[in-house]
């Protein structure tokens, strides 16, 4: 458990790392946002009655809760913050232009 | 004998009466049977006259029973989540969580994995306190949906597994110049955890499509309704390549049981043979209308003894 634990909280670390994207270059950024958007996207298959989508298999999706519950207010901020969202991809696109 | 063998049907054909005198049978006969009802609504108890419950009982020699409860299995499920919960630090957290559990103990599938996830275990178990297991099972759309999870399931889980995988490797991408990092992107929990399912959808459909260990019966009436529904299921078992045994033709009606019943049997016996017709592939066993109600050890014997064929 504490080593789940520990690798979870570096596995933090290191998004929250990126997010700051202290030490990437431009075209890492995109990669890195590449990243956090399919996980966002996974978040919503594993998790999605979370904001209301409903999901049949929510059951077996609960076993993975204590392993990504770090990601998860994050994530729900993200998803539910559309202007958040929106602001990203422009922000996004500036990057790459 | 096969190791896995199920009774299902339309409701009402005599389930429940066929799964318990059969596990009767295989016991009498020295194997150590387990008899298992996955019917949310159980009536083993009735059928053995006997209480059973969420746990093994024994019944007779070789032979125990038990009726899987799906809230018992998902409270215990969700309590051995929400105990891994009480190492993480954050009480907000712990509470997403808690609502989390609340949503999904609601959702529909839930009582169905619950009671799935029971039966993979008590599959994985078998060899081991029992060499055989009985199961009785809930009406076809029930059990059709409950057998052809794995199959479902899996495939939708490799594709999380997939997307998960993908979204790693480009982190590994944009860590390249940091080793440090990129060691720590070795290991996924996440991963491990769904590929762990994963597995165990895999082992539930190799076992299930398994004809060397697993056998479907149907039960049945001789009448229209419950032809056609049996009809259907036998093309979806196929489908899943879920092996099918035979058809167990109950309640039908002895000859000289007074004028009344000799009209209904003359409409059973057309029905029987469409019976013989349609199912060709398999033994077809018939078995009387009794009486009385299929009940206590008794009664079962007496329907044990007719169903060499299937059992
Ligand atoms: N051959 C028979 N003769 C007389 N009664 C029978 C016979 N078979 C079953 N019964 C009775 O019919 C009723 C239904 O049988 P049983 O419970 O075995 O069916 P089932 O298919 O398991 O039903 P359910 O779909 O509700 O689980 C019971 O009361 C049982 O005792
Ligand atoms: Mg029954």
């Amino acid at each position: 458990m504490e080593k789940i634990k520990n690798t979870l909280k570096k596995w933090w670390r290191l998004f929250a790392l990126f997010h700051q994207g202290a030490f990437l270059d431009r075209r890492m950024a995109v990669v890195r946002k590449e990243a956090f958007d399919i996980n966002d996207n996974l978040m919503l298959l594993l998790f999605g009655d979370f904001i209301g989508i409903p999901n049949p298999m929510s059951y077996y999706m609960l076993e993975l809760l204590p392993l990504m519950a770090d990601e998860l207010v994050p994530w729900e901020r993200r998803i539910q913050n559309r202007k958040f969202i929106l602001a990203e991809k422009a922000a996004q696109y500036d990057f790459d232009t | 004998m096969k190791r896995f063998t199920f009774f299902g049907g339309k409701g009402g054909t005599g389930k429940t009466s066929c799964a318990a005198s059969c596990s009767l049978s295989m016991a009498a006969r020295g194997v150590r049977t387990l008899v298992v009802s996955t019917d949310p609504a159980h009536s083993l108890s009735d059928a053995f006259n006997t209480p059973i419950g969420n746990r093994m009982v024994l019944l007779e020699r070789n032979l125990w029973g038990l009726e899987i409860d799906a809230e018992a299995e998902a409270k215990k499920y969700t309590d051995s989540i929400m105990e891994k919960m009480l190492h993480l630090v954050s009480a907000t957290i712990v509470d997403e969580i808690r609502r989390q559990i609340e949503i999904a103990y609601m959702s529909p599938g839930s009582e169905e994995a619950a009671v799935f996830d029971k039966f993979i275990e008590l599959m994985e178990s078998a060899g081991k306190d029992y060499d055989a297991i009985v199961f009785d099972t809930a009406p076809t759309g029930h059990t059709l949906r409950l057998l052809t999870l794995p199959g479902i399931l899996g495939v939708w889980i490799e594709h999380l597994i997939e997307k998960r995988q993908k979204a790693r490797k480009l982190m590994e991408v944009a860590a390249r110049y940091d080793r440090e990092l990129a060691e720590q992107l070795k290991e996924d929990p996440v991963i491990e955890a769904l590929s762990a399912r994963r597995d165990k959808f895999e082992l539930a459909r190799k076992i299930l499509t398994d004809s060397e260990t697993t056998v479907f019966h149907f039960v049945l009436n001789p009448e229209k309704l419950s032809i056609l529904e049996t009809d259907r299921a036998v093309g979806m078992l196929g489908k899943y390549g879920i092996p099918v045994g035979g058809m167990v033709v109950n309640k039908v009606i002895p000859k000289g049981a007074g004028p009344f019943l000799d009209k209904k049997r003359l409409s059973q016996e057309k029905y029987l043979c469409e019976i013989r017709e349609r199912f060709a592939s398999g033994p077809v066993v018939e078995l009387p209308m009794l009486e009385d109600d299929v009940q206590g050890m008794e009664q079962l014997r007496i329907i044990s003894g007719l169903m060499g064929a299937v059992c």
